[in-house]
Protein backbone atom coordinates (compact mmCIF):
# COMPACT_ATOMS: atom_id res chain seq x y z
CA UNK A 1 0.00 0.00 0.00
CA UNK A 2 1.02 3.44 -0.70
CA UNK A 3 2.21 5.82 1.80
CA UNK A 4 -0.97 8.16 2.17
CA UNK A 5 -3.32 5.24 2.43
CA UNK A 6 -1.22 3.88 5.23
CA UNK A 7 -1.04 7.46 7.21
CA UNK A 8 -5.12 7.73 6.07
CA UNK A 9 -5.93 4.46 7.93
CA UNK A 10 -3.89 5.50 10.81
CA UNK A 11 -5.86 8.74 11.42
CA UNK A 12 -9.07 7.38 11.29
CA UNK A 13 -8.25 4.54 13.37
CA UNK A 14 -6.61 6.88 16.25
CA UNK A 15 -8.50 10.09 15.79
CA UNK A 16 -11.92 8.50 17.75
CA UNK A 17 -9.07 8.38 19.97
CA UNK A 18 -8.05 12.00 20.69
CA UNK A 19 -10.73 13.77 19.55
CA UNK A 20 -14.84 13.11 20.64
CA UNK A 21 -15.98 10.89 18.01
CA UNK A 22 -18.45 13.38 17.12
CA UNK A 23 -15.66 15.60 15.93
CA UNK A 24 -13.53 12.86 14.24
CA UNK A 25 -16.81 11.53 12.62
CA UNK A 26 -17.70 15.42 11.76
CA UNK A 27 -13.83 15.61 9.87
CA UNK A 28 -14.56 12.53 7.70
CA UNK A 29 -18.14 14.08 6.76
CA UNK A 30 -16.63 17.67 5.98
CA UNK A 31 -13.58 15.57 3.81
CA UNK A 32 -16.55 14.25 1.61
CA UNK A 33 -17.65 17.14 1.24
CA UNK A 34 -14.67 19.11 0.55
CA UNK A 35 -14.21 15.89 -2.01
CA UNK A 36 -17.22 17.07 -4.37
CA UNK A 37 -16.45 20.82 -4.26
CA UNK A 38 -13.11 19.57 -5.34
CA UNK A 39 -14.37 17.86 -8.55
CA UNK A 40 -15.13 21.20 -9.50
CA UNK A 41 -13.04 23.79 -8.03
CA UNK A 42 -9.46 21.66 -8.21
CA UNK A 43 -10.57 19.36 -11.26
CA UNK A 44 -12.52 21.42 -13.43
CA UNK A 45 -11.29 24.83 -12.76
CA UNK A 46 -15.34 25.96 -11.40
CA UNK A 47 -15.07 28.14 -8.51
CA UNK A 48 -18.57 27.20 -6.55
CA UNK A 49 -19.64 29.70 -3.49
CA UNK A 50 -22.84 26.71 -3.66
CA UNK A 51 -22.11 23.72 -2.40
CA UNK A 52 -24.20 23.88 0.88
CA UNK A 53 -27.07 23.96 -1.46
CA UNK A 54 -26.61 20.69 -1.98
CA UNK A 55 -26.13 19.50 1.17
CA UNK A 56 -28.72 21.62 2.68
CA UNK A 57 -31.07 20.05 0.62
CA UNK A 58 -30.24 16.78 1.09
CA UNK A 59 -30.26 16.69 4.88
CA UNK A 60 -33.89 17.98 4.86
CA UNK A 61 -35.37 15.66 2.32
CA UNK A 62 -33.37 12.78 4.10
CA UNK A 63 -34.29 14.39 7.65
CA UNK A 64 -37.65 14.36 7.21
CA UNK A 65 -38.33 11.01 5.13
CA UNK A 66 -36.09 9.74 8.70
CA UNK A 67 -38.05 11.93 10.76
CA UNK A 68 -41.68 10.74 9.57
CA UNK A 69 -41.61 7.90 7.80
CA UNK A 70 -38.75 5.97 9.45
CA UNK A 71 -36.97 4.94 6.16
CA UNK A 72 -34.20 2.51 6.46
CA UNK A 73 -29.95 4.05 6.42
CA UNK A 74 -29.22 3.01 3.12
CA UNK A 75 -32.04 4.66 1.65
CA UNK A 76 -32.05 7.48 3.84
CA UNK A 77 -28.55 8.07 2.27
CA UNK A 78 -29.30 7.02 -1.26
CA UNK A 79 -32.01 9.81 -1.16
CA UNK A 80 -29.05 11.92 0.11
CA UNK A 81 -27.14 11.48 -2.87
CA UNK A 82 -29.91 11.18 -5.52
CA UNK A 83 -31.57 15.03 -3.94
CA UNK A 84 -27.94 16.69 -3.98
CA UNK A 85 -27.17 15.43 -7.85
CA UNK A 86 -30.76 16.66 -8.41
CA UNK A 87 -30.34 19.96 -7.10
CA UNK A 88 -26.91 20.58 -8.40
CA UNK A 89 -28.66 19.35 -12.19
CA UNK A 90 -31.01 22.35 -11.35
CA UNK A 91 -28.07 25.10 -10.04
CA UNK A 92 -25.36 23.69 -12.63
CA UNK A 93 -27.86 24.10 -15.63
CA UNK A 94 -28.19 28.03 -14.92
CA UNK A 95 -24.59 28.22 -13.86
CA UNK A 96 -22.43 26.57 -16.23
CA UNK A 97 -24.08 28.72 -19.02
CA UNK A 98 -21.40 31.93 -17.24
CA UNK A 99 -17.88 31.66 -16.75
CA UNK A 100 -15.96 33.58 -14.18
CA UNK A 101 -17.07 35.75 -12.02
CA UNK A 102 -21.08 35.20 -13.47
CA UNK A 103 -20.29 32.36 -12.74
CA UNK A 104 -19.41 32.22 -8.88
CA UNK A 105 -21.84 35.02 -8.39
CA UNK A 106 -24.51 32.75 -9.74
CA UNK A 107 -23.61 29.78 -7.42
CA UNK A 108 -23.38 32.36 -4.48
CA UNK A 109 -27.51 33.73 -5.49
CA UNK A 110 -28.88 30.44 -5.84
CA UNK A 111 -27.61 29.38 -2.51
CA UNK A 112 -29.21 31.98 -1.27
CA UNK A 113 -32.50 30.82 -2.89
CA UNK A 114 -32.27 27.82 -1.25
CA UNK A 115 -31.28 29.42 1.70
CA UNK A 116 -34.50 31.92 1.85
CA UNK A 117 -36.55 29.13 1.50
CA UNK A 118 -35.35 26.77 4.18
CA UNK A 119 -35.36 29.75 5.78
CA UNK A 120 -39.28 30.75 5.57
CA UNK A 121 -40.80 27.00 4.81
CA UNK A 122 -40.42 26.70 8.85
CA UNK A 123 -43.62 24.22 8.95
CA UNK A 124 -40.92 21.86 7.50
CA UNK A 125 -37.46 23.04 8.22
CA UNK A 126 -38.10 24.85 11.69
CA UNK A 127 -37.10 27.88 10.10
CA UNK A 128 -34.14 29.14 11.94
CA UNK A 129 -34.60 26.64 15.02
CA UNK A 130 -33.63 23.65 12.52
CA UNK A 131 -35.25 20.67 12.08
CA UNK A 132 -34.59 18.61 15.10
CA UNK A 133 -35.25 14.77 15.52
CA UNK A 134 -33.49 13.12 12.67
CA UNK A 135 -33.09 9.42 14.11
CA UNK A 136 -30.19 6.90 13.28
CA UNK A 137 -32.24 3.63 12.73
CA UNK A 138 -30.42 0.35 13.34
CA UNK A 139 -29.36 -1.73 10.24
CA UNK A 140 -29.32 -5.45 10.32
CA UNK A 141 -29.08 -5.51 14.26
CA UNK A 142 -25.99 -2.59 14.43
CA UNK A 143 -27.52 -0.04 16.46
CA UNK A 144 -25.87 3.21 15.35
CA UNK A 145 -26.63 5.16 18.16
CA UNK A 146 -23.65 4.26 19.67
CA UNK A 147 -21.06 7.18 18.53
CA UNK A 148 -18.31 4.89 17.40
CA UNK A 149 -20.07 2.41 15.41
CA UNK A 150 -21.67 5.50 13.75
CA UNK A 151 -17.86 6.87 13.20
CA UNK A 152 -16.40 3.57 11.65
CA UNK A 153 -19.51 3.37 9.70
CA UNK A 154 -18.48 6.78 8.23
CA UNK A 155 -15.52 5.75 7.69
CA UNK A 156 -15.86 3.17 5.79
CA UNK A 157 -18.41 5.60 3.52
CA UNK A 158 -15.48 8.23 3.51
CA UNK A 159 -13.31 5.31 2.11
CA UNK A 160 -15.62 4.06 -0.28
CA UNK A 161 -16.28 8.11 -1.61
CA UNK A 162 -12.32 8.45 -1.50
CA UNK A 163 -12.12 5.49 -3.94
CA UNK A 164 -14.63 6.19 -5.89
CA UNK A 165 -13.36 10.00 -6.58
CA UNK A 166 -9.68 8.56 -7.09
CA UNK A 167 -11.40 6.30 -10.08
CA UNK A 168 -13.75 9.43 -11.63
CA UNK A 169 -10.45 12.14 -11.54
CA UNK A 170 -8.29 9.36 -12.95
CA UNK A 171 -10.83 8.45 -15.81
CA UNK A 172 -11.15 9.52 -18.76
CA UNK A 173 -14.24 11.79 -17.15
CA UNK A 174 -11.44 12.93 -14.99
CA UNK A 175 -9.12 13.70 -17.86
CA UNK A 176 -11.67 15.84 -19.93
CA UNK A 177 -12.91 17.96 -16.80
CA UNK A 178 -8.82 18.59 -16.51
CA UNK A 179 -8.43 19.20 -20.04
CA UNK A 180 -11.43 21.83 -19.74
CA UNK A 181 -9.63 23.49 -16.74
CA UNK A 182 -6.35 23.75 -18.44
CA UNK A 183 -7.97 25.39 -21.59
CA UNK A 184 -11.73 25.64 -21.91
CA UNK A 185 -11.39 26.68 -25.66
CA UNK A 186 -9.12 24.06 -26.78
CA UNK A 187 -11.30 21.26 -24.57
CA UNK A 188 -14.13 22.73 -26.61
CA UNK A 189 -12.25 22.42 -30.20
CA UNK A 190 -11.16 19.00 -29.88
CA UNK A 191 -14.86 18.17 -29.81
CA UNK A 192 -15.76 17.80 -26.30
CA UNK A 193 -19.25 19.51 -25.30
CA UNK A 194 -18.20 21.48 -22.21
CA UNK A 195 -21.58 23.07 -21.04
CA UNK A 196 -22.32 19.30 -20.29
CA UNK A 197 -19.07 17.98 -18.60
CA UNK A 198 -18.88 20.83 -16.50
CA UNK A 199 -22.67 19.89 -15.59
CA UNK A 200 -21.84 16.26 -15.01
CA UNK A 201 -19.23 17.34 -13.05
CA UNK A 202 -21.62 19.61 -10.97
CA UNK A 203 -24.38 16.58 -10.20
CA UNK A 204 -20.94 14.21 -9.40
CA UNK A 205 -20.18 16.96 -6.59
CA UNK A 206 -23.36 17.57 -5.85
CA UNK A 207 -23.81 13.94 -5.23
CA UNK A 208 -21.28 13.89 -2.69
CA UNK A 209 -22.30 16.83 -1.01
CA UNK A 210 -25.70 15.03 -0.65
CA UNK A 211 -24.36 12.44 1.02
CA UNK A 212 -22.04 14.45 3.27
CA UNK A 213 -24.93 16.29 4.43
CA UNK A 214 -27.72 13.18 5.30
CA UNK A 215 -24.36 11.91 6.72
CA UNK A 216 -24.35 15.37 8.73
CA UNK A 217 -27.99 15.57 9.76
CA UNK A 218 -27.75 11.93 11.16
CA UNK A 219 -24.82 12.49 13.28
CA UNK A 220 -25.75 16.02 15.33
CA UNK A 221 -29.44 14.24 14.92
CA UNK A 222 -30.92 17.68 13.51
CA UNK A 223 -30.20 19.91 10.47
CA UNK A 224 -29.76 23.62 11.19
CA UNK A 225 -30.31 26.27 9.10
CA UNK A 226 -26.72 26.70 8.75
CA UNK A 227 -26.15 23.49 6.81
CA UNK A 228 -27.54 25.31 4.02
CA UNK A 229 -26.26 29.11 4.31
CA UNK A 230 -23.51 30.74 2.64
CA UNK A 231 -21.44 30.18 5.61
CA UNK A 232 -20.91 26.82 5.15
CA UNK A 233 -20.29 26.79 1.61
CA UNK A 234 -17.57 29.52 2.76
CA UNK A 235 -16.12 26.76 4.97
CA UNK A 236 -15.88 23.97 2.94
CA UNK A 237 -14.14 25.84 0.35
CA UNK A 238 -11.99 27.37 2.41
CA UNK A 239 -10.89 23.96 3.84
CA UNK A 240 -10.17 22.73 0.55
CA UNK A 241 -8.20 25.73 -0.58
CA UNK A 242 -6.46 25.74 2.46
CA UNK A 243 -5.51 21.68 2.16
CA UNK A 244 -4.20 22.44 -1.41
CA UNK A 245 -6.97 22.40 -4.33
CA UNK A 246 -6.24 20.07 -7.34
CA UNK A 247 -4.67 17.08 -5.15
CA UNK A 248 -6.97 14.00 -3.93
CA UNK A 249 -5.98 14.54 -0.42
CA UNK A 250 -6.13 18.17 -0.13
CA UNK A 251 -9.79 18.30 1.22
CA UNK A 252 -9.22 15.76 3.36
CA UNK A 253 -6.19 17.82 5.13
CA UNK A 254 -7.67 20.88 4.83
CA UNK A 255 -10.83 19.10 6.47
CA UNK A 256 -9.05 17.64 9.67
CA UNK A 257 -7.40 21.42 9.76
CA UNK A 258 -10.45 23.14 9.54
CA UNK A 259 -12.59 21.03 12.11
CA UNK A 260 -9.98 21.19 14.68
CA UNK A 261 -9.46 24.73 14.67
CA UNK A 262 -13.36 25.77 14.68
CA UNK A 263 -14.21 23.27 16.95
CA UNK A 264 -11.41 24.47 19.20
CA UNK A 265 -12.12 28.03 19.06
CA UNK A 266 -15.69 28.32 18.69
CA UNK A 267 -16.20 27.16 22.54
CA UNK A 268 -13.87 29.69 23.15
CA UNK A 269 -15.53 32.53 22.22
CA UNK A 270 -18.88 33.26 20.21
CA UNK A 271 -17.56 35.32 17.84
CA UNK A 272 -14.83 33.12 16.46
CA UNK A 273 -16.36 33.85 13.07
CA UNK A 274 -14.38 37.01 13.47
CA UNK A 275 -11.19 34.75 13.79
CA UNK A 276 -11.91 32.97 10.70
CA UNK A 277 -11.93 35.96 8.90
CA UNK A 278 -9.10 36.95 9.95
CA UNK A 279 -7.21 33.45 9.13
CA UNK A 280 -8.95 33.54 5.72
CA UNK A 281 -7.24 36.92 5.11
CA UNK A 282 -3.68 35.61 6.40
CA UNK A 283 -3.59 32.68 4.32
CA UNK A 284 -4.76 34.09 1.66
CA UNK A 285 -1.97 37.36 1.65
CA UNK A 286 0.77 35.20 3.10
CA UNK A 287 -0.05 31.22 2.72
CA UNK A 288 -1.46 30.74 -0.46
CA UNK A 289 -1.11 27.46 -1.99
CA UNK A 290 -2.05 25.76 1.15
CA UNK A 291 -0.81 23.58 4.22
CA UNK A 292 0.62 21.46 1.75
CA UNK A 293 3.14 24.47 0.28
CA UNK A 294 3.01 26.54 3.89
CA UNK A 295 5.01 23.14 5.18
CA UNK A 296 7.60 22.94 1.90
CA UNK A 297 8.15 26.23 2.49
CA UNK A 298 9.10 25.74 6.57
CA UNK A 299 11.16 23.03 5.74
CA UNK A 300 13.18 24.90 2.87
CA UNK A 301 13.51 27.94 5.33
CA UNK A 302 14.99 26.01 7.97
CA UNK A 303 17.35 24.35 5.81
CA UNK A 304 18.38 27.74 4.41
CA UNK A 305 18.80 28.88 7.88
CA UNK A 306 20.61 25.47 8.69
CA UNK A 307 22.72 26.79 6.06
CA UNK A 308 23.52 30.21 7.65
CA UNK B 1 -33.67 51.91 -7.06
CA UNK B 2 -31.64 50.99 -3.91
CA UNK B 3 -30.98 47.61 -5.43
CA UNK B 4 -29.70 49.51 -8.08
CA UNK B 5 -27.68 51.61 -6.20
CA UNK B 6 -25.98 48.42 -4.75
CA UNK B 7 -25.27 46.54 -8.05
CA UNK B 8 -23.70 49.56 -9.44
CA UNK B 9 -21.68 50.18 -6.83
CA UNK B 10 -20.99 46.14 -7.31
CA UNK B 11 -20.24 46.25 -11.02
CA UNK B 12 -17.97 48.98 -10.94
CA UNK B 13 -15.75 47.36 -8.24
CA UNK B 14 -16.37 43.81 -10.00
CA UNK B 15 -15.99 45.04 -13.50
CA UNK B 16 -12.77 47.00 -13.06
CA UNK B 17 -10.63 44.84 -10.60
CA UNK B 18 -12.02 41.82 -12.19
CA UNK B 19 -12.55 40.63 -8.85
CA UNK B 20 -15.47 38.90 -6.55
CA UNK B 21 -16.49 41.48 -4.25
CA UNK B 22 -18.29 39.27 -1.23
CA UNK B 23 -17.44 41.97 1.20
CA UNK B 24 -19.87 44.19 -0.39
CA UNK B 25 -22.81 43.59 1.65
CA UNK B 26 -20.58 44.23 4.39
CA UNK B 27 -20.03 47.87 3.30
CA UNK B 28 -23.26 48.57 2.58
CA UNK B 29 -24.16 47.52 6.42
CA UNK B 30 -21.20 49.41 7.90
CA UNK B 31 -22.38 52.27 5.93
CA UNK B 32 -25.60 51.70 7.67
CA UNK B 33 -24.39 51.56 11.61
CA UNK B 34 -21.88 54.24 10.73
CA UNK B 35 -25.22 56.78 9.44
CA UNK B 36 -26.76 55.53 13.10
CA UNK B 37 -23.52 56.53 15.22
CA UNK B 38 -22.90 59.71 13.12
CA UNK B 39 -26.44 60.70 13.48
CA UNK B 40 -26.67 59.83 16.93
CA UNK B 41 -23.13 62.05 17.68
CA UNK B 42 -24.04 64.73 15.67
CA UNK B 43 -27.49 64.64 15.82
CA UNK B 44 -27.83 65.98 12.46
CA UNK B 45 -29.24 63.27 9.86
CA UNK B 46 -28.48 65.59 7.12
CA UNK B 47 -24.46 65.88 7.96
CA UNK B 48 -24.43 62.03 9.25
CA UNK B 49 -25.81 60.95 5.10
CA UNK B 50 -22.70 62.77 3.88
CA UNK B 51 -20.11 61.27 6.70
CA UNK B 52 -21.39 57.55 6.51
CA UNK B 53 -20.77 57.40 3.23
CA UNK B 54 -17.72 59.40 2.78
CA UNK B 55 -16.53 56.94 5.96
CA UNK B 56 -17.00 53.65 3.92
CA UNK B 57 -15.14 54.69 0.95
CA UNK B 58 -12.11 55.39 3.23
CA UNK B 59 -12.65 51.99 4.66
CA UNK B 60 -12.50 50.53 0.64
CA UNK B 61 -9.73 52.73 -0.08
CA UNK B 62 -7.40 51.13 3.15
CA UNK B 63 -8.71 48.04 2.09
CA UNK B 64 -7.76 47.79 -1.11
CA UNK B 65 -4.42 48.85 -0.26
CA UNK B 66 -3.87 47.06 2.16
CA UNK B 67 -4.74 43.21 0.91
CA UNK B 68 -7.10 43.40 -2.40
CA UNK B 69 -3.90 45.51 -4.52
CA UNK B 70 -1.39 42.40 -3.91
CA UNK B 71 -4.09 39.47 -5.03
CA UNK B 72 -4.80 41.14 -8.38
CA UNK B 73 -2.31 38.66 -9.79
CA UNK B 74 -4.11 35.20 -7.80
CA UNK B 75 -6.92 33.45 -8.67
CA UNK B 76 -10.59 34.29 -8.20
CA UNK B 77 -10.68 30.95 -5.62
CA UNK B 78 -8.30 33.33 -3.05
CA UNK B 79 -9.46 36.99 -3.87
CA UNK B 80 -13.12 35.11 -2.98
CA UNK B 81 -11.65 33.94 0.19
CA UNK B 82 -10.17 37.42 1.03
CA UNK B 83 -13.41 39.18 0.15
CA UNK B 84 -15.26 36.90 2.48
CA UNK B 85 -12.92 37.10 5.32
CA UNK B 86 -12.95 40.60 4.73
CA UNK B 87 -17.15 40.16 4.97
CA UNK B 88 -16.79 38.05 8.39
CA UNK B 89 -14.64 40.37 9.94
CA UNK B 90 -16.73 43.87 9.28
CA UNK B 91 -19.99 41.74 9.96
CA UNK B 92 -18.61 40.34 13.56
CA UNK B 93 -16.53 43.58 14.20
CA UNK B 94 -20.24 45.05 13.92
CA UNK B 95 -21.56 42.95 16.61
CA UNK B 96 -18.71 43.43 18.46
CA UNK B 97 -19.13 47.26 18.42
CA UNK B 98 -22.70 47.82 18.60
CA UNK B 99 -24.21 44.60 19.57
CA UNK B 100 -25.94 42.17 18.32
CA UNK B 101 -29.64 43.40 18.59
CA UNK B 102 -30.94 45.81 15.43
CA UNK B 103 -31.57 49.78 16.04
CA UNK B 104 -34.26 51.54 13.97
CA UNK B 105 -33.73 54.81 13.24
CA UNK B 106 -36.20 57.64 12.23
CA UNK B 107 -36.08 60.04 9.45
CA UNK B 108 -35.61 63.56 9.76
CA UNK B 109 -38.43 65.62 10.73
CA UNK B 110 -39.35 67.06 7.39
CA UNK B 111 -39.45 64.05 6.16
CA UNK B 112 -41.46 62.14 8.46
CA UNK B 113 -45.10 61.39 7.44
CA UNK B 114 -46.64 60.46 3.93
CA UNK B 115 -47.53 62.49 0.75
CA UNK B 116 -50.70 62.36 -1.27
CA UNK B 117 -50.09 62.13 -4.53
CA UNK B 118 -53.75 62.00 -5.81
CA UNK B 119 -53.92 58.10 -6.32
CA UNK B 120 -51.81 56.86 -3.71
CA UNK B 121 -50.51 57.89 0.03
CA UNK B 122 -46.70 57.60 -0.26
CA UNK B 123 -44.32 58.16 2.74
CA UNK B 124 -42.25 61.35 2.08
CA UNK B 125 -38.86 59.24 3.55
CA UNK B 126 -39.20 56.21 0.61
CA UNK B 127 -39.91 59.42 -2.04
CA UNK B 128 -36.91 61.01 -0.83
CA UNK B 129 -34.45 57.55 -1.20
CA UNK B 130 -36.16 57.69 -4.35
CA UNK B 131 -35.19 60.54 -5.81
CA UNK B 132 -31.47 60.14 -3.91
CA UNK B 133 -30.69 57.18 -5.32
CA UNK B 134 -31.64 58.50 -8.74
CA UNK B 135 -29.91 61.05 -8.48
CA UNK B 136 -26.79 58.79 -7.46
CA UNK B 137 -27.37 56.52 -9.74
CA UNK B 138 -27.47 59.65 -12.71
CA UNK B 139 -24.67 61.08 -11.13
CA UNK B 140 -22.66 57.80 -11.51
CA UNK B 141 -23.65 57.85 -14.86
CA UNK B 142 -22.86 61.49 -15.84
CA UNK B 143 -19.23 60.56 -14.37
CA UNK B 144 -18.68 57.30 -16.37
CA UNK B 145 -19.70 58.32 -19.83
CA UNK B 146 -18.93 62.52 -19.66
CA UNK B 147 -16.37 62.85 -17.72
CA UNK B 148 -12.50 61.84 -18.66
CA UNK B 149 -12.31 59.73 -16.02
CA UNK B 150 -14.89 57.98 -16.05
CA UNK B 151 -14.02 56.94 -20.12
CA UNK B 152 -10.65 55.97 -18.64
CA UNK B 153 -12.64 53.60 -15.80
CA UNK B 154 -14.90 52.49 -18.98
CA UNK B 155 -11.74 51.49 -20.74
CA UNK B 156 -10.77 49.44 -17.62
CA UNK B 157 -13.68 47.46 -17.44
CA UNK B 158 -13.21 46.57 -21.37
CA UNK B 159 -9.43 46.32 -21.47
CA UNK B 160 -7.10 46.66 -18.81
CA UNK B 161 -3.63 46.33 -20.82
CA UNK B 162 -4.78 47.94 -23.19
CA UNK B 163 -5.21 50.69 -20.83
CA UNK B 164 -2.01 50.79 -19.03
CA UNK B 165 -0.11 50.76 -22.16
CA UNK B 166 -1.37 54.14 -22.61
CA UNK B 167 0.04 55.17 -19.93
CA UNK B 168 -2.53 55.29 -17.62
CA UNK B 169 -1.62 54.77 -13.90
CA UNK B 170 -3.73 51.58 -13.50
CA UNK B 171 -3.32 50.94 -9.89
CA UNK B 172 -4.72 54.06 -9.22
CA UNK B 173 -7.90 53.45 -11.27
CA UNK B 174 -8.42 50.51 -9.18
CA UNK B 175 -8.00 51.97 -6.05
CA UNK B 176 -10.37 54.71 -7.13
CA UNK B 177 -13.12 52.23 -8.52
CA UNK B 178 -13.11 50.45 -5.46
CA UNK B 179 -13.37 53.53 -3.27
CA UNK B 180 -16.53 54.84 -5.52
CA UNK B 181 -17.70 51.38 -5.49
CA UNK B 182 -17.32 51.38 -1.80
CA UNK B 183 -18.82 54.87 -1.07
CA UNK B 184 -21.80 53.52 -3.56
CA UNK B 185 -22.45 50.68 -0.98
CA UNK B 186 -22.12 52.94 1.96
CA UNK B 187 -24.56 55.70 0.93
CA UNK B 188 -27.02 52.93 0.26
CA UNK B 189 -26.56 51.46 3.54
CA UNK B 190 -26.85 54.76 5.03
CA UNK B 191 -30.25 55.86 3.20
CA UNK B 192 -31.42 51.93 4.07
CA UNK B 193 -31.57 52.97 7.48
CA UNK B 194 -35.23 54.87 8.53
CA UNK B 195 -36.71 52.53 5.98
CA UNK B 196 -35.61 48.94 7.68
CA UNK B 197 -33.16 49.69 11.00
CA UNK B 198 -30.06 47.75 11.28
CA UNK B 199 -29.05 44.69 11.80
CA UNK B 200 -25.93 42.31 11.64
CA UNK B 201 -27.47 39.93 9.11
CA UNK B 202 -28.59 43.02 6.84
CA UNK B 203 -25.38 43.43 5.08
CA UNK B 204 -25.51 39.29 3.42
CA UNK B 205 -29.12 39.91 2.26
CA UNK B 206 -28.41 42.73 0.28
CA UNK B 207 -24.90 40.71 -0.73
CA UNK B 208 -27.07 38.41 -2.75
CA UNK B 209 -28.96 41.17 -4.09
CA UNK B 210 -26.07 42.74 -5.62
CA UNK B 211 -25.18 39.51 -7.15
CA UNK B 212 -28.43 39.05 -8.52
CA UNK B 213 -28.38 42.68 -9.86
CA UNK B 214 -24.99 42.28 -11.21
CA UNK B 215 -25.76 38.98 -12.59
CA UNK B 216 -29.09 39.84 -14.90
CA UNK B 217 -27.39 43.31 -15.95
CA UNK B 218 -23.74 42.29 -16.60
CA UNK B 219 -20.56 43.77 -15.39
CA UNK B 220 -20.10 47.58 -15.64
CA UNK B 221 -23.61 47.86 -17.50
CA UNK B 222 -25.11 51.05 -15.24
CA UNK B 223 -28.05 50.62 -17.76
CA UNK B 224 -28.72 46.69 -17.20
CA UNK B 225 -27.85 47.44 -13.05
CA UNK B 226 -30.99 50.07 -13.22
CA UNK B 227 -33.20 47.84 -14.97
CA UNK B 228 -31.83 44.66 -12.94
CA UNK B 229 -32.47 46.54 -9.62
CA UNK B 230 -36.06 47.88 -11.25
CA UNK B 231 -36.94 44.25 -11.75
CA UNK B 232 -36.50 42.79 -8.92
CA UNK B 233 -38.04 45.82 -6.18
CA UNK B 234 -40.59 45.64 -8.32
CA UNK B 235 -41.29 41.99 -8.76
CA UNK B 236 -40.02 42.12 -4.64
CA UNK B 237 -43.01 44.58 -3.68
CA UNK B 238 -45.52 42.97 -5.81
CA UNK B 239 -45.29 39.68 -4.13
CA UNK B 240 -44.62 40.93 -0.94
CA UNK B 241 -48.49 42.23 -0.93
CA UNK B 242 -50.30 39.13 -1.53
CA UNK B 243 -47.39 36.69 0.12
CA UNK B 244 -44.91 38.09 2.84
CA UNK B 245 -43.09 35.13 3.28
CA UNK B 246 -41.89 34.41 -0.64
CA UNK B 247 -40.82 37.99 -0.79
CA UNK B 248 -37.13 37.38 -0.05
CA UNK B 249 -37.35 34.02 -2.27
CA UNK B 250 -38.91 35.88 -5.37
CA UNK B 251 -35.95 38.02 -5.80
CA UNK B 252 -33.73 34.67 -6.60
CA UNK B 253 -36.58 33.23 -8.53
CA UNK B 254 -36.77 35.98 -10.90
CA UNK B 255 -33.13 35.94 -11.37
CA UNK B 256 -33.28 31.46 -11.96
CA UNK B 257 -36.51 32.38 -14.06
CA UNK B 258 -34.85 35.13 -16.53
CA UNK B 259 -31.42 33.51 -16.95
CA UNK B 260 -33.77 30.26 -18.03
CA UNK B 261 -35.16 32.02 -20.40
CA UNK B 262 -31.72 34.12 -21.32
CA UNK B 263 -29.17 32.46 -20.05
CA UNK B 264 -26.18 35.29 -21.01
CA UNK B 265 -28.87 38.09 -19.01
CA UNK B 266 -30.87 40.78 -19.65
CA UNK B 267 -28.21 42.57 -22.40
CA UNK B 268 -26.53 39.44 -23.57
CA UNK B 269 -22.77 40.39 -21.94
CA UNK B 270 -20.63 37.80 -20.92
Amino acid sequence: MKKPIVLLLLALVLLPIVVRPAIAAEIWIFAIFGLGLNLLLGYTGMLSFGQSTFFGSAAYVAGWLLKYYGINIFLALGIGVGVGAASAAMVGYLCVQRSGLYFIMLTFALNQLFYFIAYQWTSVTGGEDGMPGVPRPALLGIDFQDPLTYYAFISILFLVSLWLMKRIVESPLGKILQAIRENEVRAEAVGYNVPRFKLLAFVIGGAFSGLAGVLYAMLFGIVPLEAIGFAFSGNVLFATLIGGSGSLYGPVIGSFVFIVLSESVSTLWARWPLLLGLAFVIVVLFLRGGVVEAWSRFWSWRSLKQKI
Amino acid sequence: MLYALMGLGLSLITGVLNIPNFAHGALFAVGAYLLVSAANAIGNFWIALVVAPVGVALLGLAVEYVGIRRLYAAGHDYQLLFTFGLALILSESIILIWGPVGYSHLPPQILRGGLDLGFTFYPKYRLFVMVMAGLLVLATWLFLEKTRYGAIMRAGIENKEMVSLLGIDIQTLFTVAFALGAYLAGIAGALTVPIRGVNPGMGVDMLGIAFVVVALGGLGNLLGAIAAGLIIGIAQALVAAYWTEASTVVIYAVMAVVLLVRPQGLFGIR
